[in-house]
């Protein structure tokens, strides 16, 4: 492969972006779905929540404001950094339109890296920021970020670690003739694991020392917890530097996985055209 | 409709699920790999309850067992109703969005009927079953006098709460005909029956007032839930008699859309 | 002028299975080219006519390096398209009739902007490439709107836009006017002959035999996987003879000596008959002097021989 320059790089990553960011506009009523679920979800959280803490404290090391805050930073963070990049990408393989992408100049990872950046620059204008304002202006949600630095530096490699599971969820479609199955058995652990449900901590302590080798909590639950500004899983308190070092560390080991079997799908697809 | 036109339907109805078993034999591996997905999809929220009793904590007044009980009645409820009604939602979206609603009004029979024929969903019927399993071992641990008042009322509000869970999807596919292509609606139903899976006394006065009497979803797991243990929660014929209210609703919203669409083509 | 692409005995083999129970497979090898060498000279336009499944796909997918060789070697502008894919894909465009490169929702403009970028193509020449490709597509007002809403013949020609805005010397076309209607294809055909005149290279599979009458000079006809011919059009033409296919309406049923001299291949009914006429042999005055002689006619149509006649005429007469 040989790397484009930077600023090639960035022309074509700003015009695919720019194209992406048009043909979903088409739909931005759509995401504006987001605003009423996101809103309801967060609610009936809050008084879950507000119910089972009770007089408790805390529970498993977390109170209730930082509980009320982890939820709604899952849920905004969740608008940065969802993506359909697997069902695209299975799309494309389904129909034969890869055929399009092999034949032109660049590496079709990169052009769905910049399409995701289009679809959520969408969807931060249409589900991040009304959601916000809602938590925080009508909600009266504190949420200030521990460290808006760190924020920014976490939920950039969430937004990555996600799109790199995806990624190489969609090249599964060059071996299975349907990968439904595959990226449904996936979205059930990315759901269960990432923490949208419930922080990780509640987890039997396995599956907490677990976690820390599979993707999913680096998608949500890391990047909310750095938020709240602590983070701890399987009894081990790590601090936001080094939470988010484990975060980075996991997003190059995702990226080699995804070169390793863009590489193998691409020999298949030479190989036999299909 | 007479006698005549009840049997073409049940005939067509026939039809339709005897394909709809073939389909799902024919793509057994699939059929069965999908089941599970939904089933353990809808099994999350229940799992949410036993990691929060896990933790010791839980909802004042409520055992987990009972929390349990009313997550397998919503689970049940979801399935059933999936089953039925799981695909008209988008059966009606995508007729709409590729306007091909034509060929189901050019067909001898009433519309709705003929899409709800025709979206038979198999797959819920594995969220069903793991629900009715999951209702059998809750109300085991939970259900200390069975009584013929609580089973009766049991299963009047559950279907009650049916008749809401049928009158979201219709107001949902209703819906698509004005919010052309937007597959997403059924997230905006789904966060809705939310509130229909938790002990009622959770939430503030005026959602529980809500979710009772305006949006129904209270009836879809709670309330029924309430009366197979015993507790009686006032107002809960009263809500009863809105559910069936609110699946009128939901038929007559889809039958005017129906007229729309005929009226300006889409 | 020199040769654009050169292909010397290419040949791909598939391995598929067959699933034999439920665990066991049972692999087959297919061979979907065999053996194919050609050459086309820059800026000519070479038709590779052929049925579905002759392997003119797999061919042509071979010469854009989208697709490993089993064997034999392909060169096409001093490049060998699979080892230097990268490099090579730049200095070629491609349009594949059922797989669309622009984005459905929002207007071509936007799409061509993104390959602008993909290819670095700078402001200037975009501008220009722009330009005149739309005046010679006549679709200046169409590139403005959502692609959605474009006839399948304009978004043919978007298609074409898309593919060429890089200015690529060689283009491979795979079947671009399937599912058009006449005056679309003639729109695209008058592009790609426009385009030749400007220099480009062209290389169109089609099995749509009057594609390759109005644009080819070279044609190569390739069956099951091998090149059966390999030639100019005259020569395909002088080598198949004059055959048409004639479908006659009659008034009443023939009986065989009413048919006396006539080469009969089918029957639909009494009254619906096919024949096959070669009209060197017997000119139209001959052709219908003999017909109204002994029939009445109420219907006549004529008609090319369709491809697949041509492929098997071409293909045993090249055993022979």
């Amino acid at each position: 492969m040989t790397a484009l320059p930077l600023v090639r790089q960035w022309e074509v990553m700003r015009a695919v972006s720019v194209v992406t960011y048009k043909e979903w506009a088409a739909y931005r009523t759509h995401s504006l779905v987001s605003v009423f679920v996101g809103p309801v979800y967060f609610v009936v959280q809050y008084f879950i929540w507000t119910a089972v803490y009770g007089g408790a404290g805390t529970l498993h090391g977390l109170e209730l404001t930082q509980m009320i805050r982890y939820f709604g930073a899952a849920t905004l963070i969740g608008y940065l950094t969802m993506d359909f990049a697997d069902w695209n990408l299975s799309m494309l393989v389904r129909t034969g339109r890869y055929l399009t992408f092999a034949l032109r100049p660049l590496h079709h990872r990169f052009f769905a890296l910049s399409q995701k950046v289009g679809h959520r620059a969408l969807g931060f204008l249409f589900e991040f920021l009304p959601c916000l304002l809602i938590f925080v202006l009508l909600f009266r949600v504190d949420m200030r970020p521990a460290s808006a630095g760190w924020l920014l530096v976490t939920v950039a490699l969430a937004f990555l670690m996600g799109f790199y599971v995806r990624y190489c969820l969609g090249l599964a479609s060059f071996w299975l003739v349907d990968a439904r199955g595959l990226q449904g058995v996936v979205a059930i652990l990315s759901g269960l694991f990432s923490g949208t449900l419930i922080p990780l901590v509640f987890f039997p302590h396995w599956l907490q020392v677990l976690q820390f080798f599979l993707p999913f909590q680096y998608m949500l639950y890391v990047p909310a917890m750095v938020f709240t500004g602590s983070y701890s899983l399987g009894s081990t308190h790590l601090s936001i530097p080094q939470v988010v070092g484990c975060q980075a560390a996991a997003v190059v080991v995702m990226f080699l996985l995804s070169e390793v079997l863009y590489r193998a799908a691409t020999r298949r697809f030479t190989d036999s055209g299909s | 409709m007479d006698a005549v036109a009840v049997r073409r339907y049940l005939a067509a109805y026939r039809v339709c699920l005897r394909i709809a078993v073939r389909q799902a034999t024919t793509y057994r591996a699939s059929f069965l790999l999908s089941s599970v997905i939904t089933l353990v999809g809808n099994l999350a929220f229940p799992l949410v309850t036993v990691l929060i009793y896990g933790s010791g904590a839980g909802f004042p007044g409520w055992t987990a067992d009972e929390v349990l009980l009313i997550q397998s009645v919503f689970t049940l409820s979801a399935g059933l109703s999936g089953l039925v009604l799981g695909g008209v939602v988008f059966v009606t979206m995508d007729r709409v969005r590729e306007g091909t609603l034509e060929i189901v009004l050019l067909k001898p029979v009433r519309p709705l009927p003929f899409i709800v024929l025709t979206t038979l969903q198999p797959e819920s019927a594995g969220v069903a079953l793991g629900g009715a399993v999951l209702l059998g071992w809750a109300a085991s641990r939970s259900v200390h006098a069975v009584s013929v008042t609580g089973v009766l009322s049991f299963v009047g509000l559950f279907l009650a709460g049916l008749c809401v869970m049928a009158g979201m999807s219709l107001v949902m596919a209703a819906t698509s005909f004005r919010w052309v292509g937007n597959s997403r609606l059924p997230e905006i139903a789904d966060s809705t029956r939310t509130f229909g899976r938790y002990p009622l006394a959770i939430f503030p006065r005026a959602v529980q007032s809500v979710v009772t009497f305006v949006v129904p979803v209270g009836m879809v797991g709670f309330f029924p839930a309430s009366a197979l243990l015993g507790r009686s929660v006032p107002g809960m014929w009263p809500a009863a008699a809105t559910c069936v209210a609110f699946l009128g609703f939901g038929v007559w919203l889809y039958h005017h859309q129906i007229r729309h669409y005929q009226g300006v083509g889409g | 002028m020199g040769s654009a692409v050169e292909v010397e005995n290419l040949s791909k083999t598939y391995v598929t299975y067959k699933r034999k129970g439920l665990f066991r497979r049972e692999p087959t090898t297919v061979t979907a080219v065999d053996d194919v060498s050609l050459t086309i000279e820059a800026g000519e336009i070479c038709g590779v006519l052929g049925p579905n499944g002759a392997g003119k796909s797999t061919t042509i997918k071979m010469l854009c390096g989208a697709l490993i060789p089993t064997s034999g070697t392909v060169r096409v502008l001093g490049y060998e398209p699979f080892r230097e894919r990268r490099r090579y894909v730049r200095e070629i465009g491609a349009v594949f009739g059922q797989k669309s490169q622009l984005v459905w929702d929002i207007p071509p403009v936007d799409s061509f902007l993104m390959n602008k970028a993909i290819y670095g193509v700078p402001d200037v020449q975009y501008r220009e490439t722009l330009d005149e490709l739309v005046s010679l597509l006549d679709v200046a007002d169409k590139i403005e709107v959502p692609t959605r809403v474009l006839s399948l013949g304009e978004r043919m020609k978007c298609e074409f836009i898309m593919a060429m805005l890089h200015r690529p010397q060689v283009v491979f076309l795979d079947e671009p006017t399937i599912g058009l209607d006449t005056i679309a294809k003639a729109g695209i055909r008058e592009f790609v002959r426009g385009m030749q005149q400007r220099g480009t290279t062209f290389l169109l599979t089609t099995h749509d035999l009057e594609d390759v009458e109005r644009l080819a000079e070279h044609v190569v006809i390739i069956g099951g996987g091998t090149k059966v011919f390999d030639g100019s059009l005259q020569d395909l033409k002088r080598s198949l003879g004059e055959t048409k296919i004639v479908e006659l309406t009659l008034a009443h049923p023939a009986s065989d000596a009413d048919l006396e001299g006539l080469s009969v291949v089918g029957r639909r009914s009494d009254l619906e008959l096919t024949i096959e006429v070669d009209m060197a042999l017997m000119g139209p005055a001959e052709l219908f002097a003999t017909l109204s002689r002994s029939l009445e006619i109420t219907d006549i149509s004529i008609r090319e021989l369709p491809m697949e006649r041509v492929i098997t005429e071409i293909y045993t007469s090249s055993r022979r």
